[in-house]
Protein backbone atom coordinates (compact mmCIF):
# COMPACT_ATOMS: atom_id res chain seq x y z
CA UNK A 1 0.00 0.00 0.00
CA UNK A 2 2.59 2.13 1.33
CA UNK A 3 4.90 1.18 -1.82
CA UNK A 4 2.14 2.08 -4.08
CA UNK A 5 1.89 5.59 -2.93
CA UNK A 6 5.14 6.17 -3.17
CA UNK A 7 5.77 4.86 -6.63
CA UNK A 8 2.09 7.16 -7.28
CA UNK A 9 4.07 10.42 -5.61
CA UNK A 10 7.26 9.83 -7.70
CA UNK A 11 5.48 9.32 -10.53
CA UNK A 12 3.47 12.63 -10.13
CA UNK A 13 6.57 14.33 -9.36
CA UNK A 14 7.53 13.87 -12.43
CA UNK A 15 4.26 15.52 -14.13
CA UNK A 16 2.40 12.41 -14.40
CA UNK A 17 -1.22 13.70 -14.36
CA UNK A 18 -2.62 10.22 -14.24
CA UNK A 19 -0.81 9.15 -10.90
CA UNK A 20 -2.22 12.03 -9.26
CA UNK A 21 -5.25 11.49 -10.55
CA UNK A 22 -4.92 7.72 -8.43
CA UNK A 23 -3.78 9.57 -5.75
CA UNK A 24 -7.03 11.64 -5.50
CA UNK A 25 -8.66 8.14 -5.90
CA UNK A 26 -7.49 6.50 -3.30
CA UNK A 27 -7.95 9.33 -1.00
CA UNK A 28 -11.17 11.49 -1.90
CA UNK A 29 -13.23 9.44 0.31
CA UNK A 30 -11.44 9.40 3.41
CA UNK A 31 -11.01 13.08 3.30
CA UNK A 32 -14.62 13.90 2.79
CA UNK A 33 -15.87 11.84 5.56
CA UNK A 34 -12.92 13.30 7.63
CA UNK A 35 -14.34 16.43 6.76
CA UNK A 36 -17.68 16.30 6.62
CA UNK A 37 -17.58 14.54 10.13
CA UNK A 38 -15.86 17.73 11.19
CA UNK A 39 -17.82 19.81 9.67
CA UNK A 40 -21.31 18.18 9.79
CA UNK A 41 -21.95 20.02 5.73
CA UNK A 42 -21.39 18.53 2.50
CA UNK A 43 -20.91 21.93 0.65
CA UNK A 44 -17.92 22.44 3.13
CA UNK A 45 -16.26 19.47 3.08
CA UNK A 46 -16.32 19.34 -0.72
CA UNK A 47 -14.42 22.37 -0.17
CA UNK A 48 -12.03 20.77 1.98
CA UNK A 49 -11.32 17.96 -0.18
CA UNK A 50 -10.50 19.97 -3.15
CA UNK A 51 -8.42 22.13 -0.80
CA UNK A 52 -6.48 19.29 0.33
CA UNK A 53 -5.35 17.53 -2.78
CA UNK A 54 -4.53 21.40 -4.25
CA UNK A 55 -2.11 21.60 -1.39
CA UNK A 56 -0.89 18.25 -1.59
CA UNK A 57 -0.26 18.99 -5.37
CA UNK A 58 1.59 22.17 -4.44
CA UNK A 59 3.47 20.34 -1.96
CA UNK A 60 4.17 16.99 -3.21
CA UNK A 61 8.04 17.78 -3.22
CA UNK A 62 8.56 18.31 0.11
CA UNK A 63 6.49 15.20 0.91
CA UNK A 64 8.62 13.21 3.27
CA UNK A 65 9.06 9.47 2.21
CA UNK A 66 9.84 8.45 5.67
CA UNK A 67 6.91 9.29 6.90
CA UNK A 68 3.75 7.71 6.07
CA UNK A 69 1.91 9.48 2.82
CA UNK A 70 -1.82 8.69 4.66
CA UNK A 71 -0.52 10.99 7.66
CA UNK A 72 0.57 13.24 5.22
CA UNK A 73 -2.51 14.11 3.86
CA UNK A 74 -4.70 13.35 7.03
CA UNK A 75 -2.28 15.99 8.39
CA UNK A 76 -3.23 18.59 5.67
CA UNK A 77 -7.04 17.57 5.52
CA UNK A 78 -7.28 17.43 9.68
CA UNK A 79 -5.74 21.08 9.66
CA UNK A 80 -7.62 22.68 6.98
CA UNK A 81 -11.03 21.25 8.84
CA UNK A 82 -9.99 22.66 11.98
CA UNK A 83 -9.05 25.86 10.51
CA UNK A 84 -12.99 26.20 9.31
CA UNK A 85 -14.18 25.21 12.33
CA UNK A 86 -12.43 27.64 14.63
CA UNK A 87 -13.40 30.49 11.75
CA UNK A 88 -17.10 29.74 12.10
CA UNK A 89 -19.16 31.35 13.98
CA UNK A 90 -21.07 29.40 16.52
CA UNK A 91 -24.41 29.44 14.67
CA UNK A 92 -25.04 25.56 14.55
CA UNK A 93 -28.67 25.32 16.12
CA UNK A 94 -28.77 23.71 19.86
CA UNK A 95 -32.14 24.16 20.03
CA UNK A 96 -32.95 21.82 17.32
CA UNK A 97 -30.28 19.26 18.77
CA UNK A 98 -32.07 19.19 21.70
CA UNK A 99 -35.46 19.06 20.60
CA UNK A 100 -34.90 15.74 18.49
CA UNK A 101 -33.03 14.27 21.34
CA UNK A 102 -36.70 14.85 23.28
CA UNK A 103 -38.75 13.30 20.83
CA UNK A 104 -36.06 10.25 20.38
CA UNK A 105 -36.26 9.70 24.11
CA UNK A 106 -40.22 9.25 24.02
CA UNK A 107 -40.14 7.35 21.30
CA UNK A 108 -37.66 4.83 22.18
CA UNK A 109 -39.37 3.74 25.79
CA UNK A 110 -42.28 2.93 24.02
CA UNK A 111 -41.71 -0.54 24.13
CA UNK A 112 -43.16 -2.63 21.15
CA UNK A 113 -43.77 -6.31 19.78
CA UNK A 114 -42.41 -4.85 16.46
CA UNK A 115 -38.75 -5.38 17.59
CA UNK A 116 -37.01 -4.60 14.54
CA UNK A 117 -38.27 -0.98 13.08
CA UNK A 118 -37.84 -0.04 16.94
CA UNK A 119 -34.46 -1.49 17.16
CA UNK A 120 -33.57 -0.23 14.03
CA UNK A 121 -34.40 3.27 15.10
CA UNK A 122 -32.85 3.18 18.24
CA UNK A 123 -29.65 2.33 16.41
CA UNK A 124 -29.94 5.32 14.04
CA UNK A 125 -31.13 7.60 17.06
CA UNK A 126 -27.87 6.10 19.15
CA UNK A 127 -25.83 6.54 16.09
CA UNK A 128 -28.01 10.56 16.03
CA UNK A 129 -27.20 11.03 19.57
CA UNK A 130 -23.32 10.39 18.62
CA UNK A 131 -22.45 12.30 15.81
CA UNK A 132 -24.21 15.06 17.61
CA UNK A 133 -22.23 14.51 20.73
CA UNK A 134 -19.16 14.39 18.91
CA UNK A 135 -20.28 17.55 16.99
CA UNK A 136 -20.82 19.66 20.37
CA UNK A 137 -17.01 18.68 21.20
CA UNK A 138 -14.48 21.42 21.05
CA UNK A 139 -12.38 20.69 18.17
CA UNK A 140 -9.30 19.51 19.59
CA UNK A 141 -11.58 16.95 21.43
CA UNK A 142 -13.71 16.07 18.23
CA UNK A 143 -10.68 15.86 15.60
CA UNK A 144 -9.38 13.13 18.02
CA UNK A 145 -12.70 11.53 18.11
CA UNK A 146 -13.17 11.43 14.40
CA UNK A 147 -9.50 9.82 13.68
CA UNK A 148 -9.91 7.28 16.05
CA UNK A 149 -13.55 6.26 15.63
CA UNK A 150 -14.01 7.13 12.04
CA UNK A 151 -11.34 6.69 9.90
CA UNK A 152 -9.91 4.03 12.82
CA UNK A 153 -6.33 5.14 13.02
CA UNK A 154 -4.27 3.71 16.19
CA UNK A 155 -3.46 5.85 18.45
CA UNK A 156 0.33 6.73 17.42
CA UNK A 157 -1.12 7.56 13.84
CA UNK A 158 -3.24 10.22 15.74
CA UNK A 159 -0.16 11.29 17.05
CA UNK A 160 1.99 11.35 14.06
CA UNK A 161 -1.09 13.35 12.23
CA UNK A 162 -1.41 15.84 14.50
CA UNK A 163 1.96 16.34 15.93
CA UNK A 164 1.59 15.77 19.62
CA UNK A 165 2.49 13.23 22.09
CA UNK A 166 0.32 9.90 22.14
CA UNK A 167 -0.57 10.51 26.03
CA UNK A 168 -2.06 13.57 24.42
CA UNK A 169 -4.25 11.80 22.24
CA UNK A 170 -4.76 9.34 24.45
CA UNK A 171 -5.77 11.47 27.84
CA UNK A 172 -8.16 13.60 24.58
CA UNK A 173 -9.84 10.02 23.68
CA UNK A 174 -10.23 8.92 27.50
CA UNK A 175 -12.39 12.63 27.78
CA UNK A 176 -14.37 11.89 24.67
CA UNK A 177 -15.23 8.39 25.51
CA UNK A 178 -16.56 9.69 28.96
CA UNK A 179 -18.30 12.42 27.25
CA UNK A 180 -20.31 10.20 25.37
CA UNK A 181 -20.58 7.61 27.59
CA UNK A 182 -22.60 10.27 30.09
CA UNK A 183 -24.33 11.50 26.57
CA UNK A 184 -25.76 7.69 25.70
CA UNK A 185 -26.63 7.17 29.34
CA UNK A 186 -28.90 10.71 29.44
CA UNK A 187 -30.35 9.63 26.08
CA UNK A 188 -31.19 6.15 27.31
CA UNK A 189 -32.93 6.75 30.34
CA UNK B 1 -6.80 -0.56 43.31
CA UNK B 2 -8.68 2.71 43.89
CA UNK B 3 -11.39 3.46 41.60
CA UNK B 4 -9.68 5.96 39.87
CA UNK B 5 -7.11 4.55 39.01
CA UNK B 6 -9.51 1.69 37.82
CA UNK B 7 -11.55 3.82 35.51
CA UNK B 8 -7.63 5.09 34.15
CA UNK B 9 -7.22 1.21 33.87
CA UNK B 10 -10.50 1.10 31.93
CA UNK B 11 -9.05 3.64 28.88
CA UNK B 12 -6.14 1.82 28.68
CA UNK B 13 -7.95 -1.76 28.34
CA UNK B 14 -10.20 -0.21 25.68
CA UNK B 15 -7.02 1.19 24.39
CA UNK B 16 -5.81 -2.23 23.57
CA UNK B 17 -2.95 -0.77 25.88
CA UNK B 18 -3.55 -2.48 28.90
CA UNK B 19 -0.70 -4.84 29.76
CA UNK B 20 -2.27 -8.67 31.14
CA UNK B 21 -0.84 -8.01 34.88
CA UNK B 22 -2.64 -4.69 35.20
CA UNK B 23 -5.69 -6.40 33.40
CA UNK B 24 -5.69 -8.83 36.14
CA UNK B 25 -5.30 -6.32 38.82
CA UNK B 26 -8.44 -4.88 37.13
CA UNK B 27 -10.61 -7.85 37.07
CA UNK B 28 -9.69 -8.32 40.64
CA UNK B 29 -11.14 -5.18 41.28
CA UNK B 30 -14.34 -6.01 39.17
CA UNK B 31 -14.79 -8.68 41.49
CA UNK B 32 -14.89 -6.59 44.49
CA UNK B 33 -16.33 -3.16 43.50
CA UNK B 34 -19.79 -3.72 41.14
CA UNK B 35 -19.80 0.21 40.52
CA UNK B 36 -16.59 -0.14 38.75
CA UNK B 37 -17.72 -3.54 37.13
CA UNK B 38 -20.93 -1.37 35.36
CA UNK B 39 -19.46 1.71 34.59
CA UNK B 40 -16.68 -0.49 32.72
CA UNK B 41 -20.14 -2.34 30.86
CA UNK B 42 -21.03 1.41 29.91
CA UNK B 43 -17.77 2.39 28.57
CA UNK B 44 -17.51 -0.64 26.57
CA UNK B 45 -21.03 -0.15 25.26
CA UNK B 46 -19.78 3.13 24.55
CA UNK B 47 -16.71 2.22 22.56
CA UNK B 48 -18.51 -0.21 20.87
CA UNK B 49 -21.28 2.10 19.98
CA UNK B 50 -19.12 4.72 18.75
CA UNK B 51 -17.45 2.41 16.37
CA UNK B 52 -20.61 1.23 14.90
CA UNK B 53 -21.73 5.18 14.30
CA UNK B 54 -19.01 6.16 12.83
CA UNK B 55 -18.31 3.19 10.33
CA UNK B 56 -17.79 5.10 7.03
CA UNK B 57 -21.63 4.74 5.02
CA UNK B 58 -21.92 4.19 1.61
CA UNK B 59 -23.73 7.59 1.32
CA UNK B 60 -21.23 9.38 2.66
CA UNK B 61 -18.48 9.47 0.06
CA UNK B 62 -17.28 12.22 -2.35
CA UNK B 63 -19.24 13.26 -5.28
CA UNK B 64 -18.19 10.93 -8.62
CA UNK B 65 -16.79 14.10 -10.62
CA UNK B 66 -14.67 15.11 -7.53
CA UNK B 67 -11.14 13.69 -9.43
CA UNK B 68 -11.85 14.77 -12.42
CA UNK B 69 -13.30 18.51 -10.69
CA UNK B 70 -9.71 18.56 -8.71
CA UNK B 71 -7.47 17.39 -11.57
CA UNK B 72 -9.26 20.87 -13.62
CA UNK B 73 -8.71 22.69 -10.54
CA UNK B 74 -5.00 21.73 -10.09
CA UNK B 75 -2.67 24.17 -11.67
CA UNK B 76 -0.25 23.36 -14.68
CA UNK B 77 2.60 21.66 -14.19
CA UNK B 78 6.12 23.75 -13.56
CA UNK B 79 7.77 23.22 -17.12
CA UNK B 80 11.42 23.17 -15.82
CA UNK B 81 13.30 23.30 -18.79
CA UNK B 82 15.91 19.90 -19.37
CA UNK B 83 18.58 22.96 -20.17
CA UNK B 84 17.73 24.77 -16.75
CA UNK B 85 17.60 21.67 -14.40
CA UNK B 86 20.80 20.79 -16.04
CA UNK B 87 22.42 23.71 -15.17
CA UNK B 88 20.94 23.79 -11.35
CA UNK B 89 22.48 20.44 -11.02
CA UNK B 90 26.07 20.68 -12.21
CA UNK B 91 27.11 24.63 -11.29
CA UNK B 92 30.67 23.59 -12.00
CA UNK B 93 30.23 22.51 -15.59
CA UNK B 94 27.91 25.17 -16.29
CA UNK B 95 30.88 27.39 -15.65
CA UNK B 96 33.12 25.66 -17.36
CA UNK B 97 30.51 25.56 -20.33
CA UNK B 98 30.51 29.38 -19.93
CA UNK B 99 34.16 29.87 -19.98
CA UNK B 100 34.58 28.22 -23.20
CA UNK B 101 32.12 29.75 -24.45
CA UNK B 102 33.33 32.51 -24.17
CA UNK B 103 36.79 32.15 -25.53
CA UNK B 104 35.32 30.99 -28.21
CA UNK B 105 33.28 33.93 -28.48
CA UNK B 106 36.60 35.67 -28.30
CA UNK B 107 38.38 33.77 -30.68
CA UNK B 108 36.16 33.98 -33.27
CA UNK B 109 35.59 37.68 -32.86
CA UNK B 110 39.30 38.04 -33.24
CA UNK B 111 38.86 35.99 -35.93
CA UNK B 112 36.59 38.23 -37.83
CA UNK B 113 38.15 41.18 -36.87
CA UNK B 114 41.01 41.16 -38.94
CA UNK B 115 40.44 41.44 -42.54
CA UNK B 116 44.56 42.02 -43.42
CA UNK B 117 46.56 39.34 -44.88
CA UNK B 118 48.66 38.38 -42.47
CA UNK B 119 52.09 36.12 -43.33
CA UNK B 120 54.07 34.53 -40.71
CA UNK B 121 57.31 32.45 -41.18
CA UNK B 122 60.99 33.03 -39.86
CA UNK B 123 62.05 33.62 -43.31
CA UNK B 124 60.22 36.13 -44.82
CA UNK B 125 62.90 37.70 -47.35
CA UNK B 126 62.31 34.69 -49.58
CA UNK B 127 58.87 35.47 -50.21
CA UNK B 128 56.97 37.88 -52.52
CA UNK B 129 54.00 39.88 -51.64
CA UNK B 130 51.86 41.23 -54.56
CA UNK B 131 48.42 42.33 -53.54
CA UNK B 132 47.02 39.37 -51.10
CA UNK B 133 49.18 36.78 -53.09
CA UNK B 134 52.19 35.07 -51.03
CA UNK B 135 54.65 34.06 -53.74
CA UNK B 136 57.73 31.90 -52.96
CA UNK B 137 59.49 31.90 -56.56
CA UNK B 138 60.61 29.01 -58.38
CA UNK B 139 64.62 28.54 -57.31
CA UNK B 140 64.12 29.88 -53.93
CA UNK B 141 64.54 27.78 -50.75
CA UNK B 142 62.33 29.34 -47.30
CA UNK B 143 63.34 27.40 -44.27
CA UNK B 144 61.26 27.22 -41.34
CA UNK B 145 57.00 27.37 -40.95
CA UNK B 146 55.41 29.47 -43.39
CA UNK B 147 51.51 30.71 -42.14
CA UNK B 148 49.63 33.00 -44.50
CA UNK B 149 46.13 34.16 -43.20
CA UNK B 150 43.39 35.69 -45.20
CA UNK B 151 45.68 35.42 -48.40
CA UNK B 152 46.30 33.24 -51.44
CA UNK B 153 50.06 31.12 -51.31
CA UNK B 154 51.41 30.40 -54.39
CA UNK B 155 54.19 28.11 -54.27
CA UNK B 156 56.81 27.66 -56.90
CA UNK B 157 60.26 26.79 -54.79
CA UNK B 158 61.10 24.78 -52.14
CA UNK B 159 59.65 25.39 -48.16
CA UNK B 160 61.74 23.73 -45.58
CA UNK B 161 58.81 23.31 -43.18
CA UNK B 162 55.17 23.38 -42.16
CA UNK B 163 52.68 25.40 -44.42
CA UNK B 164 49.74 26.74 -43.06
CA UNK B 165 46.58 28.82 -44.91
CA UNK B 166 44.03 30.15 -42.42
CA UNK B 167 40.74 31.66 -44.65
CA UNK B 168 42.88 31.48 -47.98
CA UNK B 169 43.88 29.69 -50.69
CA UNK B 170 47.23 27.39 -51.12
CA UNK B 171 48.67 26.79 -54.41
CA UNK B 172 51.27 24.13 -55.48
CA UNK B 173 53.22 24.18 -58.80
CA UNK B 174 54.89 20.88 -59.90
CA UNK B 175 57.90 22.40 -59.00
CA UNK B 176 57.20 22.83 -55.75
CA UNK B 177 58.10 21.06 -52.57
CA UNK B 178 57.62 21.43 -49.18
CA UNK B 179 58.92 19.18 -46.29
CA UNK B 180 56.40 19.71 -43.64
CA UNK B 181 52.85 19.49 -43.93
CA UNK B 182 50.41 21.50 -45.99
CA UNK B 183 47.41 22.69 -43.75
CA UNK B 184 44.38 24.63 -45.29
CA UNK B 185 41.84 26.10 -42.70
CA UNK B 186 39.25 27.81 -43.77
CA UNK B 187 36.52 27.58 -41.58
CA UNK B 188 36.60 30.05 -37.56
CA UNK B 189 36.02 26.54 -35.66
CA UNK B 190 39.03 24.47 -37.44
CA UNK B 191 41.09 28.09 -36.81
CA UNK B 192 40.24 28.02 -32.98
CA UNK B 193 40.84 24.35 -33.18
CA UNK B 194 44.24 25.10 -34.68
CA UNK B 195 44.65 27.59 -32.02
CA UNK B 196 43.88 25.29 -29.30
CA UNK B 197 46.19 22.47 -31.17
CA UNK B 198 49.25 25.16 -30.56
CA UNK B 199 47.71 25.95 -27.16
CA UNK B 200 47.64 22.36 -26.26
CA UNK B 201 50.80 21.38 -27.85
CA UNK B 202 52.52 24.47 -25.79
CA UNK B 203 51.69 23.29 -23.09
CA UNK B 204 52.73 19.91 -23.36
CA UNK B 205 56.06 20.74 -24.37
CA UNK B 206 57.04 23.14 -21.81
Amino acid sequence: MDNLETRLVKLALKGDQRAFAEIVDLYKDRIYHLAYRMLNNRHEAEDVVQETFLRVYRNLDRYDQAQKFSTWIYRIGTNLSIDRLRKRKPTYSLDAEIGDQDGADGYALIPGDNRTPETEYLISETRTTIHEAIDDLPPKYKTVMILRYLQELSLQEISDVLDMPVTTIKTRVHRGREFLRKKLESQNR
Amino acid sequence: MDCKQAVSFMHEYLDGDLPSEQARELQSHFDACPDCRAAFRRLEETEMMIFAANRRPAEISAPDDMTDRIMSFLPQPKKHSPVWSWVQRHPALTAAAAFILIMLGTSIGFWNADTQLVVKGSDLERVQVQGDTVIVPEGTTVSGDLTVQRGKLEIYGDVEGNVTVIDGSAYQASTAHVTGQVKDIHQALDWVWYKLGNFVSEVAYR
